[in-house]
């Protein structure tokens, strides 16, 4: 990194290493916030050639101003190219299988990637056999679900934080690999399953056959026993697993000019 | 004129709804194109009881929730994106006075193309295997849920996929940036799921930042995704989105967005929201854009978006044009 730049915060750390999973001419759809600025900080880096669009139907749209608000904020309307619609963007382009690539983000993730964005549950977080109302309300499925069945692969982006990471989630609001191998295919699902849970620690990803995520990397500022205390299943290690690479001058810069509001350096 | 469909926002609100509507409104997304204006004089006119079917949450589902006027919802996200979650409905459901039922937002969509479709159900290849398809709000003691996404067999592959139900809201109150008198709207932006909401519902009220000659429609018929002929009235409101962003019209109010979301946490932050932004003007267009701020919105209108518009400004009538019409028509009807 260059002795002009300000350190990386975690929270661009976890934007960088979710941005790296985006290759270049992907077709692919980005959710609000954080994993936005994941999304287009690929594009400002490595992958220009990525075919972005938001599933309110906005194409050929880059942020101005800063993080949008919303994915039909102004900020990503001002310079769109198509403007359709949510069935065209999420039906037609996520649903039907085309969509290569999109990213989610998740209030919490269980082993296998299955992500609630629903509610969180007193008494142990255990629903029980009668549906009953939540301790408190989250913001629901909204087209993660979608993405989450349809996307050839998908990337979680979460703060790891014992909390989030559940040995199973309260209420599957977007399905990973569901209770493990085979899961998926028993519903017919179009869509792969998630290829990654990138987190401000490390990169977790399935194991091939069991579908159990482990971890995969560590970042220079995080450890094996951090993650591992963060985690609230007996989080097994890849034989491959590594640091992952520091981010380079070029990618901080990169993901400040798309960051103009500096939303994942406050924390 | 025989066809003008142009009516005051009150006059809409008292002749086509009612307590216990099944309502649908939102088909956009939590800090765009909503007809939020519609939802406050649904509260000045004490409206109870709504189902409400929004797409996505917005500042008037929020609003509506938090002020006790909706029992049950139904919604695809529910959440006020950048904003953060929606107190008023947050509160509404984790009381218990107000009763969710979630899909996600390709489904909410998917419902209302049903809807239009006057369709029995749409497959479900999405939502299935998830607590979406398990859980249910309306039928809590199901566990899994049959009735909400009920496994069916395609007849062709023999494989079980789902079924959505499909939604005809009784009233859908759809924000548009331009209609002319007669009820053909232009939407700048993405139009959500607006489009199919306008042929799924039984009645459609447009509620529109701005008036247009009909001869704008002419010129870009293509781009006039709602026409006269779904259309029973059409209300004319500036800023009828605020404090959400109308791409093209104006920007978000992000000040008002979060201080009305904050005063939502509570009862009493909503009590004196209700009093100061909701039941502090009269029927009167210009008294709620003073509400607004006129320096408010001189601010909010040079946006980035604001190109969008250019070419149909020369079609845009007056606002004091489009006030002596409603004047006139008044006049008639008395």
């Amino acid at each position: 990194m260059s002795q002009t730049q300000e350190p990386c915060t975690r929270q661009e750390m976890m934007a960088i290493a979710t941005g790296r999973e985006i290759r270049d001419g992907e077709l692919a759809i980005f959710g609000v916030g954080l994993s936005m600025l994941a999304g287009y900080f690929a594009l400002a880096h490595h992958a220009p050639n990525v075919r972005a669009m938001t599933e309110g139907g906005i194409y050929g749209a880059s942020p101005i101003g800063g993080l949008p608000w919303g994915i039909e904020c102004n900020r990503i309307s001002a310079n769109a190219t198509s403007f359709t619609s949510g069935l065209d963007a999420l039906g037609f382009l996520v649903a039907s299988g085309r969509c290569d690539v999109g990213i989610v983000g998740a209030a919490q993730v269980d082993k296998y990637g299955n992500v609630n964005t629903t509610g969180i549950w007193d008494g142990g977080g255990e629903i029980g056999p009668r549906f009953r109302r939540p301790k408190a309300r989250l913001t629901g499925a909204g087209g993660a679900n979608d993405i989450a069945c349809g996307a050839k692969r998908y990337v979680i982006m979460v703060t790891h934080e014992a909390k989030r990471f559940a040995e199973r989630v309260s209420y599957v609001t977007s399905p990973g690999y569901l209770d493990g191998a085979g899961a998926r295919e028993r519903h017919g699902f179009v869509g792969g399953g998630p290829s990654a849970i990138v987190t401000t620690l490390g990169i977790l990803r399935p194991h091939p056959e069991t579908k159990e995520f482990r971890l995969d990397a560590w970042f220079p500022f995080s450890s094996v026993e951090e993650i591992r205390s963060q985690t609230g299943w007996n989080l097994a290690i890849s034989p491959s697993a590594q640091v992952a690479a520091e981010p380079t001058a070029a990618e901080l810069a990169a993901l400040r000019r798309v960051d103009v509001t500096g939303a994942l350096r406050k924390h | 004129m025989p066809d003008e469909k142009l009516i005051p926002l009150a006059e809409a609100v008292r002749r086509y709804t009612c307590d216990g509507l099944l309502y649908a409104s939102g088909a956009a997304l939590p800090v765009g194109s909503d007809a939020i204006v519609f939802g406050r004089e649904l509260l000045r006119q004490k409206r109870r009881n709504l189902h409400a079917i929004f797409h996505a949450n917005t500042q008037q589902l929020n609003l509506l929730a938090a002020a006790g006027a909706v029992s049950r919802a139904e919604c695809g996200f529910t959440g006020l994106e950048g904003f953060g979650f929606a107190n008023g409905l947050r509160r509404a459901v984790e009381t218990g006075r107000l009763v969710l039922e979630d899909y996600s937002n390709l489904a909410m969509a998917l419902r209302l193309l049903g809807g239009a479709m006057n369709w029995p159900f749409v497959p479900a290849t999405v939502n299935i295997g998830s607590d979406l398809e398990y859980r249910s709000g309306f039928a809590p003691d199901a566990c899994p849920a049959t009735n909400k996404i009920p496994a069916v067999t395609d007849p062709f592959s023999g494989r079980t996929i789902g079924a959505f139900s499909p939604l005809q809201p009784d009233l859908a109150a759809i924000h548009v940036t331009l209609a002319d008198p007669r009820g053909n709207a232009i939407m700048l932006g993405t139009e959500w799921s607006r489009f199919e909401l306008s042929r799924a519902a039984r009645r459609v009220v447009l509620v529109a930042d701005a008036i247009v000659d009909t001869a704008c429609m002419r010129q870009y018929p293509n781009l006039v995704r709602i026409p006269e002929i779904v259309v029973e009235a059409v209300v004319y409101c500036p800023f009828a989105a605020w404090p959400q962003g109308s791409p093209g019209m104006y920007e978000i109010d992000e000040e008002h967005m979060k201080s009305m979301n904050k005063a939502l946490a509570t009862d009493e932050g909503t009590e004196a929201y209700l009093r100061n932004y909701v039941h502090s003007y009269g029927e009167d267009i210009d008294n709620y854009l003073d509400l607004i701020g006129r320096e408010t919105m001189a601010r909010l209108t040079q946006g980035p978006t604001s190109f969008l518009v250019d070419p149909y400004r020369q079609w845009i009538l007056p606002h004091d044009d489009v006030l002596a019409r409603l004047a006139e028509r008044k006049k008639e009807a008395a």
